[in-house]
């Protein structure tokens, strides 16, 4: 009894110690590592550096993992969910990936934190689910979108199209002139679904209902031609992709579209800042949405950034709360999106991105924003999603399957993920 | 009663611990599975939906093409390596120099991880940058789109596989024919048997044993392939190279464990279905021999 008095007593000194210690540096957490788990893309310059001054700033240390991504990382994650063994906190999609995550079981509601307040709304609806909010914004929105070279573009006086007759036009006068017109990854298949995902706003636009009747069960791709549009529009394109577009990857992308080799993508704009590096100015990489058939209705499809999610059962909460309330801190929004550049406008209220973010994003994606031109991307208003989708879009891209064919299993697809999440579509 | 107590060697607990190994870990789970191959499952609950995931299976482009896609896979693959082997390894064990050199020069591919393999030979099939396309436009003046075909897709994977995997079947024939005694050779000869007609009539025979080994393994190693074409096409394009493991993979990915689990099945199924007639029949085979 005594010796345990006495080794609780020495524990209670080495504790006040080190917490006096700690507070005499003013750094709250030292000597707590936070684990943290996220893909490359998210584990770029910009979050390096905020780490690295959150490390000097708060004394903790952050133990970093990279996913794999793709379908990789989605298993990696879904196992570690189910053998419970999360990091602290991690970074994954919002959206209807989210759902799959089925996150009340693994996240923690963050819906009291302060921070909440500060994101906007079309953020906070992607990561909210039955009233519980679980997760903070990455990175700035971005926009599935045609990135181009805009030099192309003056040399042969052409200018940014606003229907889909005009951009294939476009097209043929680049062929012509002997250009790539359309740069095609097939090597990453995720990167072909570009041209169907970021082609909704013009779905919604002629359907107003598409995305409640979809989720129901009753409105197909195969049966609205505004939909089915969507598949066709691969069609158009066949004659104009780059030679090596089964085996491309988005490495060669930026590479591609940042030196001119090719003229337009059909891409997420978080690769901005990628083909920003490749280009030799920033001002020659440009952006505008994928084009409908109504010229006075040009939109952009808008995607949420990836997430901030905390693990329920982390023992070290505070840490990871401490260190997000300063990752938001106005200096280091600024340093992140300064070291790294931005992919579209910030989901912070109130907070302008700094002056050094290309014009592709604070020009060309701004207008959109300012004009009211812009759709959040389907999987955000829909928890449903063909898993096939991306096979689809390499099929119909290359050429092998016809528009109508890909939507028409497309629609299947749906209704097997449809069947397996639990719906009764019969 | 008391003489057959005697008599047993050993006591039956020591089969004890491995039957044990064997109920939990693999009796246990293949029930378990069936069942879980009928619901929609998402670990924590389970909705029993009877033969739905069967149906989607068998129904679904997407999945049902890999049945057709493993079958091609699995036989070709094997077809391939029993006979190129068969003739490399005669090859191999006739008076030749530097013998020794060349059998490790065989074997050498492998020893390389079947996902360096595939991402090699990915690279060299590359439409534009490859090795083999840069040669092949350098003769005909077009290239083969090898990986990004659908016609050529799985072959290519296949021709990548035989590559890789035809060692081992090449050792195991060695091993088989020098295990033959050269007095059949001598006989035949005397009998006036020419080198083709031994091959055929003494060679051929007597390996049979190491033939059907080769056979039963890499038909099986065929049926479950997945790394091979997960690092060289990922299924793709569009579902010209799944497979059965490939599919499977995927709806894991997706978060679809009943249909997954369903997928599993059906693999099961479908290797002993072939597996153990074909085994049945090549050891009747080589009992015939006998």
């Amino acid at each position: 009894m005594k010796k345990l008095f006495a080794l609780a007593l020495v524990c209670a000194l080495l504790a006040s110690m080190a917490a006096s210690t700690a507070l005499a540096e003013g750094k709250p957490f030292d000597g707590v590592t936070i684990t943290f788990w996220g893909g490359q893309a998210e584990y770029n310059d910009g979050t390096k550096a905020v780490i690295a001054a959150a490390e000097e700033a708060l004394g903790l240390h952050v133990e970093v993992e990279i996913n794999p991504g793709g379908s990789e990382g989605d298993n990696i994650l879904k196992t570690r969910i189910a053998s419970n063994d999360l990091p602290d906190f991690l970074c994954y999609n919002s959206g209807s990936k989210l759902y799959d995550l089925n996150p009340s079981r693994c996240f923690l509601d963050i819906k009291d934190w302060d921070l909440v307040s500060r994101v906007d709304d079309a953020f906070l609806s992607s990561v909210t689910i039955d009233g519980a909010v679980y997760g903070l914004p990455q990175s700035s929105t971005q926009a599935g979108a045609i990135i181009y070279y805009k030099p192309d573009y003056e040399e042969l006086g052409l200018e940014v199209p606003h229907t889909w007759a005009d951009f294939v036009d476009n097209c043929a006068k680049l062929k012509e002139a002997g250009k790539t017109p359309v740069y095609f990854c097939g090597g990453e298949t995720w990167t072909t679904q570009v041209l169907f995902l970021g082609d909704y706003y013009n779905i919604q636009a002629a359907y107003p209902t598409f995305a409640e009747e979809y989720t129901e069960g009753k409105a197909k791709y195969a049966d609205i031609p505004a939909a089915t549009r969507s598949w066709t529009k691969y069609e158009d394109l066949v004659d104009y992709l780059n030679e090596d577009k089964s085996a491309a990857t988005v490495a060669d992308g930026n590479f591609a579209i940042g030196v001119g080799d090719a003229t337009h993508w059909f891409i997420l704009t978080q690769q901005l800042p990628m083909i920003v590096a490749e280009a030799e100015d920033q001002s020659q990489i440009g952006v505008f949405g994928v084009p409908g058939d109504n010229p006075e209705n040009h939109g952009l499809t808008v995607w949420e950034p990836m997430s901030f999610y905390v693990n329920k059962d982390s023992q070290n909460i505070d840490a990871v709360k401490a260190f997000l309330d300063f990752y938001y801190s106005e200096d280091m929004l600024n340093l992140y999106f300064e070291t790294y550049g931005a992919n579209g406008p910030s989901c912070i209220k109130g907070y302008e991105l700094p002056e050094s973010v290309c014009d592709a994003v604070r020009v060309d994606m701004q207008q959109y924003f300012d004009e009211g031109k812009t759709t959040p991307a389907l999987e955000y208003v829909s928890p449903i999603k063909g898993t096939a989708c991306e096979q689809l879009t390499v099929a119909v891209g290359l050429g092998q399957m016809s528009g109508a064919e890909a939507a028409a299993a497309y629609d299947e697809d749906c209704k097997k993920s449809a069947v397996q999440l639990g719906y009764n579509w019969d | 009663m008391t003489k057959t107590k005697e008599k047993s060697l050993y006591s039956v607990w020591f089969v004890v611990p491995s039957l044990v190994i064997f109920l939990v870990f693999f009796l246990w789970p293949v029930i378990s599975s069936l069942y879980y191959s009928m619901t929609v499952w998402n670990f924590e609950t389970a909705t029993f939906n009877g033969l739905e995931n069967y149906k989607l299976f068998f129904t679904d482009p997407a999945m049902s093409t890999s049945v057709p896609h493993t079958l091609l896979y699995a036989f070709a693959t094997s077809g391939l390596k029993v006979v190129l082997a068969f003739f490399i390894a005669i090859f191999l064990t006739s008076s030749i120099k530097s013998k020794d050199f060349i059998r490790s020069a065989v074997f050498f591919p492998n020893l390389v991880s079947t996902m360096a393999v595939g991402l090699t030979f990915a690279y060299m099939m590359h439409p534009t940058k490859g090795l083999l396309n840069v040669v092949i436009k350098g003769v005909t003046g077009s290239g083969v789109d090898f990986l990004g075909n659908p016609s050529t897709a799985l072959w290519s994977i296949i021709a990548t596989d035989v590559w890789k995997g035809l060692s081992i079947s090449v050792v195991i024939y060695i091993a088989g024919i020098q295990s033959i005694d050269q007095s059949y050779y001598e006989a035949a000869s005397i009998d006036g048997a020419n080198w083709w007609q031994q091959i055929t009539n003494v060679t051929l025979p007597l390996v049979a044993p190491a033939q059907n080994s080769i056979i039963i393994l890499s038909l099986i190693g065929g049926l479950r392939t997945f790394d091979l074409i997960w690092a060289m096409t990922g299924g793709g394009p569009g579902f010209a190279t799944d497979v059965l493991a490939s599919v499977i993979y995927k709806q894991y990915a997706a978060g679809f464990y009943g249909l997954s689990t369903a997928g599993n099945v059906v693999m099961l199924v479908l290797i002993s279905v072939i597996a153990f007639p074909l085994q049945h029949f090549l050891n009747k085979r080589e009992e015939a021999i006998r």
